[in-house]
């Protein structure tokens, strides 16, 4: 199993209870993928550490199970039923015999800025990659960390799991069958110079407002923009930034309009005063979400315009900006005034490895789910969906990837 | 029943800061059953070979760890099925989250170990329950494209395969289907129907029996034991399976429906038709559309999106695939004749992912997409007219001289299955006949990180059957499905449970002598899995059982336990705690927490080194709804002063795995407090909270928000007693 | 900004798909096929004040065969071809060959003067008869034909400022020289419109 994130922990899950052994290799340092930093789940509004406590706890119990995270995937070769997996292992400067007891983050002097809230806050160099991590393990930055002549932490730590000496490791580990389940990346607004991404301070990302809706997130749960840490009076969400884009991500990402409905809701229970506004090309709430559309549509007062913005201003002195939208039942161009934008950004497909036959790679650089005998792909790395569909094509990658043993005769 | 529990104190992580270890020595050694001691500050680590070796020279047949949470190195600390594991939450739920040195902390941990001690010498090692000679084979009940795949890729990974279709061909919905919509990247292009292979392949496959023209007369039995009765025209078959895939599909909405939408003018013009009918006239054309009131070749061409999807008076919902199809239905027209005129009404145009290559071929080959509510249609002598609230102009707008008019209708559950009517497994449960309908008809899971989870153990829906879904959907979802049900039967023949206590070989068992056909076990369980004989007497069919523990929390005689949980076992838990006579005022507060929620936000408060009073004393339980009565009785007679549930969100969002424990133990509560009354105490001491798991942060203020309301009660007034 | 008519009207406005077929055939037309009405072309121009319609509206009006708004809009002359929009068209449109495309049709095929349809006429009588633009003599041509020599006498008046200061720094010459070679790139002009199906 390649990806520790949602489709790839089901696939790993599900073939471990259906009698399978299972690895599972994951480059960050814990578990759980994009959807951990998530607040919360259209449309239900429930936390997706939920369904991952759940899924750990299968997973914890399972002995068929094992795993290794700060573990990339960086080739795979031969074919069904005896594939080499190229692993770079990176040093975490913490052994597997850390208790999670938090002596050595207590000690650190060193800082950086936390790639989990998006660089919104900042932890020691020796940290815990989130409250909810899986495993429960400190892990140290070799970028921050000031090296064995610090040391601290190796002091301080009572079971002696800290190794500042560690070094960087490649492993080739042998499998029947891979799943790749390398997920996605947020897009980069910074590319999307007329909506000022990356250089208007509250011009943010959604992934942004989901980390900073979040309890654990670097705001606690409130919603401040970046340029003063106040509550905004008003807040836009811009669809499609970057997504159905010729000059961006080709493809529709699926799940950005019922992201943005998503965070209204909550958006709403923390601002109640807040003026909500969308703009959108077309709501693509599908199916069932149609209900969860008309919910938020009603309960949250938003306003949503057909348009998509041309242009964001920023007002330098106040920090506002101005969303600048065609109404087209007048055809007149608005300019209107916000406190924060979010921009709706889509999924991005994660780079592949190595060894990966470059023909499974789709003209938006998604893979297929079925690559080559013995070696398919599930989640998102095959097309943007979201999470009910990105579990199930999950189990079904799991079950191809079990196919070849059934016809040894495993199976009856 | 453990008689020599080895004792293991660990000291790591903080507690040895917090706890003073004489006390917790001192509690072990009260017990008799305890037959050894030891401690450590690396019990995970270092010390690890310490209890395995006392496991493996027998000194001792239970462990009692007061280390850090159960959640937490569960593999280290497993030492086989036969040797009962307990561990005392001594990190996240004591250390972490209360003072140092205090006299209440260090009773809260005392409390804590007796209430586990209590809890491993009343445990007896569960025996998985397995059955004699279960059933591998899987049931596959439609044979569109959802059944056929299901059904292919179980037969591949080698399991016996069963596929009843009521039709006599296989295919589904899809027979009536020139082409598909894209199937594959780069989801540009349509794709040819893909049953007549799937069907050719499926008949042909050595493993997979087929029963077309069949329907199901009865399933009984569960899991790895089903006894399914297929009725094939006159015979009656029987065959034994062990799990079971519906993949029954959905239907079109009722045309006749659509009349009441006058806008629409359906019913009015033989050329004003639904998309099925435009689907009908492309297959039998070969792919030219004649017209139907005269056969004359589609010139021009309307498609209304949405027609009764969307809309509160006919299907509230979307359907999903009724925007792509009409792309591919206007492709049909356009590309044969790129001079066609097509106009596609929509509201907004749903080509979600990487469809959105197909809507842009589509309107390269030239469709007009028109953005708006469609408020006329009108057939006049022959030529058809559109009219709309066109967004794009932003004024009315009229399309005339149509040849045609195509109304794209939505999906409906359950109609090739012989509709929710009909039934298509007529089950023989206790809890109906059918999986049950989540929404509009539709059998959903509840879940969204578990679309697999079903309230009928061992049977999953797959495709549309399940909600209106797109094709590409239904491929991975039937596959995904037929890899739970191989699991399923895997794991019911080790006598395992499945999600979410899966792995769990413990199972209810009834003490029938006691029993007095109250019937609240069988309808309360939650998946069926307890049916009436004709006595009234529950009869368990412990391969549907989930472990949720309903049923022993429903029954008022107690007669229902397992090895490692049962009634009596969390009251000896419940009489483990000492409580401090009246005038002492330290409150002591009970609190039930579901195991999969709320005792993980307790964890996290912990961690998050959030602190609150420490009276309150934990038991998990597998799932609030096995929550009995009895306990609550026995806390308040102890002199507790409250008790506390913490459970699971309820109402329509509910996120029980065990569908509605939280409401059961609500409805159970307002039953006890007649008794309290009796017993002279406030309903107020006995609260239900609903707790999610990120709502860690707010058990301080939920925990001492209680002991506060408590404390203004007063004591209660049973201690002592 | 212009409203439709039929807009609001008791008219609805009738779709005809000749004239979008039309334009669908010129060069580079058939991109106009894939515009989704999204909107962006219409906030990015900078002269969508200018503007009867925005460019997304005029993409709408073709589509439903509105001739008779598209032509007379001012739209297509007013575009300055600064290229914003075609930069930022999330459908990847040419937009702005779109509207040269455009004004090419009217002249071609629109037998009427648009007011605003000057300054293209002047830029391409310099660059006919210079070979090269100067701004003097495209601005002096535009003036003339919108005004005659009075109108160009007084707007030049009116613009003696700005010219004096251009002048000053150098960035204007009054009568720029023709091109070397002049008869051979009006070959080649004549050659492309040609090739193009705009025989002069
Ligand atoms: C802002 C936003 C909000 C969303 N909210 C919701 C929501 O509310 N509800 C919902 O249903 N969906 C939501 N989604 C969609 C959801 O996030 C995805 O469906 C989900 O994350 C897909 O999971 P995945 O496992 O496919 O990918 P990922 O979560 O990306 O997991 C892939 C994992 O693979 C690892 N990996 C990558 N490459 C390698 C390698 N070479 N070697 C080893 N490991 C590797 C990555 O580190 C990662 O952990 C949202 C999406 C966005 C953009
Ligand atoms: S434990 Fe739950 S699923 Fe099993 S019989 Fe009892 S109530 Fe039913
Ligand atoms: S920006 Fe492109 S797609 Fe959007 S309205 Fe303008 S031309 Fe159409």
């Amino acid at each position: 199993m390649v990806g520790g994130g949602i489709s790839g922990l089901t696939a790993a899950v599900e073939a471990a209870e259906a009698g399978f052994d299972v690895l599972l290799l994951e480059k960050k340092p814990g578990l759980g993928g994009r959807v951990a930093q998530l607040n919360l789940y259209f449309p239900k509004l429930c936390s997706p550490n939920c369904g991952l406590e759940i899924i750990f706890k299968r997973l914890a119990a399972n002995s068929r199970f094992r795993f290794l995270t700060s573990a990339e995937v960086i080739a795979v070769s031969g074919g069904e039923g005896s594939f080499e997996v190229v692993v770079n292992l990176k040093p975490t400067f913490v052994k597997e015999n850390c208790t999670g007891c938090g002596r050595c983050a207590e000690v650190c002097p060193a800082e950086r800025p936390n790639a989990f809230n998006f660089g919104f806050d900042r932890t020691k160099a020796a940290y815990l990659p989130h409250r909810l991590a899986f495993p429960y393990r400190y892990v140290i930055d070799g970028e921050a960390c000031r090296g064995p002549s610090c040391a601290r932490c190796t002091a301080a730590c009572p079971y002696g799991a800290i190794d500042l000496e560690m070094e960087a490791r490649t492993l080739i580990l042998k499998a029947g069958s891979v799943i790749w389940a390398a997920g996605w990346e947020p897009y980069d607004t910074a590319r999307l110079g007329n909506y000022g991404g990356g250089r208007y301070p509250n011009v943010i990302t959604n992934m942004v407002l989901e980390r900073m809706a979040s309890p654990g997130g670097p705001t606690s749960g409130k919603i401040l923009r970046p340029s003063d840490r106040r509550e905004p009076a008003s807040i836009a969400f811009v669809q499609c930034a970057g997504s159905r884009d010729e000059n961006h991500l080709r493809t529709c990402s699926g799940v950005c309009c019922l992201v943005s409905l998503k965070q209204a809701a909550y958006v709403r229970e923390c601002c109640p005063e807040a003026r909500l506004a969308m703009f959108y090309i077309d709501i693509r709430a599908r199916g069932f979400y149609e209900d969860f559309y008309a919910r938020v549509r009603e309960g949250t007062g938003i306003e949503l315009t057909k348009g998509k913005p041309g242009e964001i201003r920023e007002d330098p002195a106040t920090g506002n900006l101005l969303v600048l939208v065609e109404n087209q039942l007048n055809g007149r161009v608005l300019e209107e005034n916000f406190e924060l934008v979010v921009l709706a950004a889509g999924m991005a497909p994660s780079a592949l490895c190595a060894g990966l036959p470059a023909s499974a790679r789709d003209r938006d650089g998604f893979v297929s789910p079925v690559l080559a005998p013995g070696f398919y792909a599930a989640g998102c790395a095959t097309r943007p969906m979201e999470v009910a569909p990105a579990v199930r094509s999950g189990a079904a990658a799991a079950l191809r990837a079990v196919q070849w043993l059934g016809r040894r005769g495993h199976g009856r | 029943m453990a008689a020599k529990i080895g004792v293991y104190l660990c000291s790591g992580c903080g507690i040895g800061e917090v706890l003073d270890p004489a006390g917790l020595l001192q509690v072990a050694e009260d017990d008799r059953r305890v037959a050894l001691v030891r401690e450590s500050d690396f019990f995970c680590g270092q010390d690890a070979g310490l209890i395995q070796g006392d496991v493996t020279d027998r000194v001792v047949d239970a462990v009692v760890l007061a280390a850090c949470s159960p959640r937490f190195y569960v593999k280290v600390f497993d030492y086989g099925p036969g040797l009962p594991v307990v561990r005392v939450n001594l990190r996240e739920q004591v250390a972490w989250c209360h003072e140092s040195g205090s006299e209440d902390t260090q009773m809260l941990a005392e409390d804590a170990l007796r209430m586990a001690l209590a809890r491993a010498g009343g445990s007896a090692v569960p025996e998985p329950f397995r059955l004699e000679n279960p059933s591998r084979a899987i049931l596959v009940v439609g044979g569109g494209l959802a059944g056929l795949t299901a059904a292919l890729e179980a037969a591949r990974a080698a399991y016996r395969v069963i596929l009843v279709e009521r039709e006599n061909s296989l295919g589904g919905w899809l027979r009536n289907v020139y082409r598909c919509a894209p199937l594959r990247p780069p989801y540009a292009e349509s794709a040819e129907n893909p049953f007549h292979l799937l069907s050719r392949e499926v008949e042909s496959h050595p493993g997979i029996v087929v029963y077309r023209g069949a329907s199901i007369e009865r399933t009984a039995g569960g899991p790895g034991q089903f006894d399914v009765t297929v009725r094939q025209g006159e015979r009656l078959l029987k065959e034994r399976v062990g799990s079971i895939i519906v993949a029954t599909g959905a239907g079109a909405y009722d045309p006749a429906k659509l009349t009441r939408l006058k806008n629409l003018a359906y019913g009015t013009s033989p050329n004003i038709i639904v998309s099925s009918k435009f689907e009908e006239l492309a297959l039998r054309g070969g792919g030219r559309v004649a017209r139907p009131s005269d056969g004359r070749e589609v010139r021009r061409a309307a498609f209304i999106q949405c027609a009764g999807s969307r809309d509160p008076e006919h299907l509230p919902y979307c359907s999903a695939a009724c925007c792509v199809e009409t792309l591919k239905q206007a492709q049909y027209l356009l590309e044969p004749d790129p001079d066609c005129t097509v106009f596609i009404y929509y509201r907004d145009l749903r080509a979600n992912g990487q469809y959105e290559h197909f809507y842009k071929k589509v309107q390269e080959e030239g469709a007009v997409f028109i953005q708006g509510e469609v408020v006329h249609v009108a057939d006049r002598g022959g030529s058809l007219s559109v009219e709309a609230d066109d967004l794009s102009l932003g004024c009315r707008s009229r399309v005339e001289g149509l040849d045609l008019v195509v109304l794209a209708t939505g999906m409906i559950p359950d109609v090739a299955g012989g509709g929710p009517e009909q039934g298509a497994l007529k089950l023989d449960y206790r809890q109906g006949p059918e999986l049950p309908a989540l929404k509009y008809g539709f059998p959903d899971s509840h879940f969204i990180c578990f679309p697999y989870e079903t309230r009928r153990t061992g049977i999953y829906a797959a495709g549309s059957v399940r909600e209106p879904m797109d094709l590409v959907t239904t491929l991975e979802d039937a596959a995904g499905a037929a890899l739970k049900a191989i699991q399923c039967v895997e794991m019911t023949a080790r006598g395992q449970a499945v999600h979410p206590r899966a792995l769990d070989v413990s199972y209810p068992e009834f003490n029938m002598s006691r029993c007095t056909q109250c019937k609240r076990c069988t309808e309360e369980c939650p998946f069926g899995a307890i049916n009436e004989d004709a006595g009234s007497n529950p009869l368990p069919q412990i391969t549907r059982c989930r472990r949720c523990g309903t049923c022993l929390g429903a029954c008022p005689e107690r007669i229902v336990s397992f090895k490692d949980y049962s009634v009596a076992l969390i009251s000896s838990m419940i009489k483990a705690i000492e409580v401090p006579d009246g005038d002492e005022e330290k409150l002591r507060v009970l609190v039930f927490a579901c195991e999969n929620d709320a005792y993980p936000a307790l964890d996290l408060a912990g961690a998050a080194g959030l602190k609150y009073n420490a009276w309150v004393r934990i038991i998990p339980l597998r799932c609030l709804g096995s929550l009995n009565p009895v306990w609550i009785a026995d806390a308040m007679s102890r002199g507790i002063d409250g008790v506390l549930l913490m459970g699971c969100r309820q109402g329509e969002d509910y996120q029980c795995h065990f569908i509605n424990g939280s409401e059961l133990a609500r409805t159970r509560i307002m039953n006890v407090s007649e008794t309290l009354d009796r017993m002279g105490l406030e309903a107020g001491r006995i609260k239900m909270v609903e707790v999610e798991i990120i709502d860690y942060t707010k058990i301080p203020a939920i925990l001492d928000g209680f002991a506060d309301e408590l404390a203004a009660l007063g004591p209660n007034p049973l201690k002592g007693f | 900004m212009k409203t439709l008519k039929g807009a609001g009207a008791a008219q609805p406005l009738l779709y005809d798909c000749g004239f979008a077929r039309e334009i669908y055939a010129l060069e580079g037309g058939a991109q106009l096929k894939r515009c989704m009405q999204c909107g962006v072309c219409a906030v990015s121009c900078p002269s969508r004040q200018e503007m009867d319609y925005t460019p997304r509206r005029l993409f709408s009006l073709i589509r439903a065969g509105r001739k008779e708004e598209v032509l007379d809009a001012n739209t297509i002359w007013v575009c300055t071809s600064c290229c914003t929009c075609r930069v930022r068209c999330p459908r990847g449109i040419d937009i702005l060959g779109l509207m040269h495309e455009l004004q090419f049709y009217y002249l071609r095929s629109w037998f009427k003067v648009h007011s605003r349809a000057s300054f293209q006429q002047a830029f391409w009588q310099e660059l006919r008869e210079r070979g090269r633009i100067g701004e003097a003599g495209v601005m002096l041509r535009c003036w003339l034909k919108e005004g005659g020599l009075t109108g160009a006498v007084l707007k030049s008046l009116e613009m003696k400022g700005t010219g004096l200061r251009l002048l000053r720094r150098g960035r204007l010459r009054l009568i720029p020289p023709k091109i070397e070679g002049l008869t051979g790139l009006n070959k080649i002009i004549d050659k492309a419109l040609a090739q193009q199906g705009y025989a002069e």
